[in-house]
């Protein structure tokens, strides 16, 4: 039997290797088309040039991953959810069910996937793929679990990380005792101080100076610094894309970078910065985005007169 | 006449192989902007917090407070992450369009003449950035190709197998082209200065996300 000589298998390989480079080119590319902020320019500007309906997220949306995408209002609360219960309500809401369909469902893939945020990421991507990114990824994080999937995922990784995000915001507590009344609430008012039409990014909450104010979940501070418009103000980082701000404060707790239990007193409360008298300003962001902490909440505190700031 | 595929491919290398390197390096840079998403918060958090303190100390300043106020701080950090991106693409992935092949011996030959040329790291900063970029880059495909046949397959070591080829074609044939061509434009390019304020944190947000 002949054998080819080496040369020849050489000169077979180098003539293949322009089919591989090009395999690997296209490979590139769709890496760089569906992952890439980059790509996600050039696909809006070819769909603008060509007439159509670009497929790509907003640009700041390829961060984290994928996750940080800010979910739509969450239907109003009938009734007080129970810590266990949050999951399927976060689930509920972007699937648009009933918390108790998803529930059963997402406490058995909880158990089988080892957690919540896998247990999430399998209802919206699939089973196959939430155990393939637990195989895979550094830790349970939704961010982390996304990075191990492919591009084309992104759709579902971004459902998932709402859900996540609405179930940590449902998790959350209050921060004064139940019984302060709202001075402010959340939404369009007109400024007490500078006039004209404003969003109130969050609730006023009336507090005699030198209440304690309580983290409304576990977290990391992310800022706890001082300025003449917010005042001593304390911003938690929850996870999952959650933070919740505290401002007007008379005194800080926390300093920058340290862990907080739920309950744990932050602050105590005063009229530091912009004020028209003591009071929280209490704010919730999803995704970088304020929402009505009153959303997340079943029993609403009493509104007073007036508006605060 | 014989349809010769392999001539066709071989004649269009001059359109592919310089976009491949493009998408490669700007692969590469996004894994490593996203990884460090939360450290660049971390920063726009304190730079912010230190200019709310400034600006609010006199009443005709207070209202810059609100510029980046709290709504906008997590918007603005990861603008500054896409800022710094796009930056790095068109600092190291944007020159890769002009890249035009060699033979390998005279592309090594010709890097080892710059290299020997060169006096300044800060030369070498672009080639080096590239280098490790592109090496994140090929990580996070390999990643996604895995991924993909994993999950279209379901068979564990096709997909292993999958990952590893497009690696080592990755690191093999596409990332030494990037890092010559950024050899033979980097240390000519201007800015080199800028160009090292962008591109060390990103040399070390890749190795990061090579983790």
């Amino acid at each position: 039997m002949r054998t080819r000589a080496p040369s020849m298998e050489l000169a077979s390989l180098k003539r293949r290797l322009p089919f591989a480079e090009l395999l690997l080119c296209v490979l590139c590319l769709w890496a760089a088309w569906y992952r890439t902020p980059a790509g996600a320019l050039v696909r809006s500007i070819g769909a603008w040039i060509f007439g159509t309906r670009s497929s790509a997220r907003p640009l700041l949306a390829y961060f984290g991953a994928g996750t940080l995408v800010p979910p739509r209002p969450p239907p109003i609360l009938t009734g007080p959810i129970p810590p266990a219960q949050v999951l399927a309500y976060g689930a509920g809401a972007v699937l648009e069910v009933s918390p108790a369909e998803v529930a059963p469902r997402l406490r058995e893939l909880s158990q089988r996937l080892g957690s919540d945020d896998a247990a999430l990421l399998a209802t919206f991507c699939g089973e196959d793929a939430a155990r393939y990114a637990v195989d895979q990824a550094r830790s349970s994080a939704l961010d982390d679990l996304a990075r191990a999937l492919p591009p084309h995922s992104e759709a579902c990784v971004g459902q998932a990380a709402q859900a996540a995000m609405l179930a940590g915001a449902y998790a959350l507590g209050w921060p004064l005792p139940e019984s302060v009344r709202i001075t402010s609430p959340f939404g369009v008012r007109e400024h007490p101080m500078l006039g004209g039409n404003r969003l109130h990014t969050g609730v006023d909450l009336a507090v005699p100076l030198g209440t304690p104010v309580r983290a409304v979940g576990a977290g990391i501070v992310r800022r706890a610094s001082s300025d003449g418009i917010n005042g001593r103000i304390v911003i938690l980082d929850h996870g999952r894309g959650v933070v919740t701000t505290y401002c007007h404060n008379d005194a800080l707790l926390v300093h920058d970078g340290q862990r907080v239990e739920k309950g744990q007193i932050v602050a105590r409360s005063g009229k530091s910065g912009r004020t028209t008298g003591p009071h929280l300003h209490y704010q919730i962001d999803l995704a970088g985005d304020p929402v009505d902490p009153l959303r997340f909440r079943a029993q609403h505190p009493k509104t007073a007169s007036g508006a605060t700031d | 006449m014989r349809w010769n595929v392999e001539e066709r491919v071989r004649r269009i290398r001059w359109v592919f192989l310089p976009i491949g390197l493009c998408a490669l390096v700007a692969v590469g840079a996004h894994a490593a902007a996203d990884v460090v998403g939360d450290r660049v918060l971390w920063l726009v958090d304190r730079v912010d917090a230190f200019f709310d303190w400034i600006w609010s100390a006199w009443s005709f300043t207070a209202p810059l407070v609100d510029v980046v106020g709290l709504t906008q701080r997590t918007w603005f950090a990861r603008a500054v992450a896409l800022v710094w991106e796009l930056l790095a693409d068109a600092l190291i992935a944007v020159p890769l369009l002009g890249y035009t092949e060699r033979e390998p011996k005279e592309e090594w030959n010709a890097s080892r003449e710059i290299l020997r040329r060169v006096r300044s790291p800060l030369r070498l900063v672009r080639p080096a950035a590239t280098l490790l970029v592109a090496v994140a880059g090929a990580y996070s495909i390999a990643r996604a190709v895995q991924g993909s046949v994993q999950l279209t397959l379901h068979v564990f070591w096709i997909a292993w197998l999958a990952r590893a080829v497009t690696l080592i074609g990755l690191l093999v044939l596409l990332s030494p082209r990037a890092v010559f061509r950024s050899l033979e434009h980097g240390p000519g390019a201007r800015y080199r200065i800028p160009a090292a304020v962008v591109l060390l944190p990103l040399m070390l947000a890749a190795a990061l996300s090579l983790r």
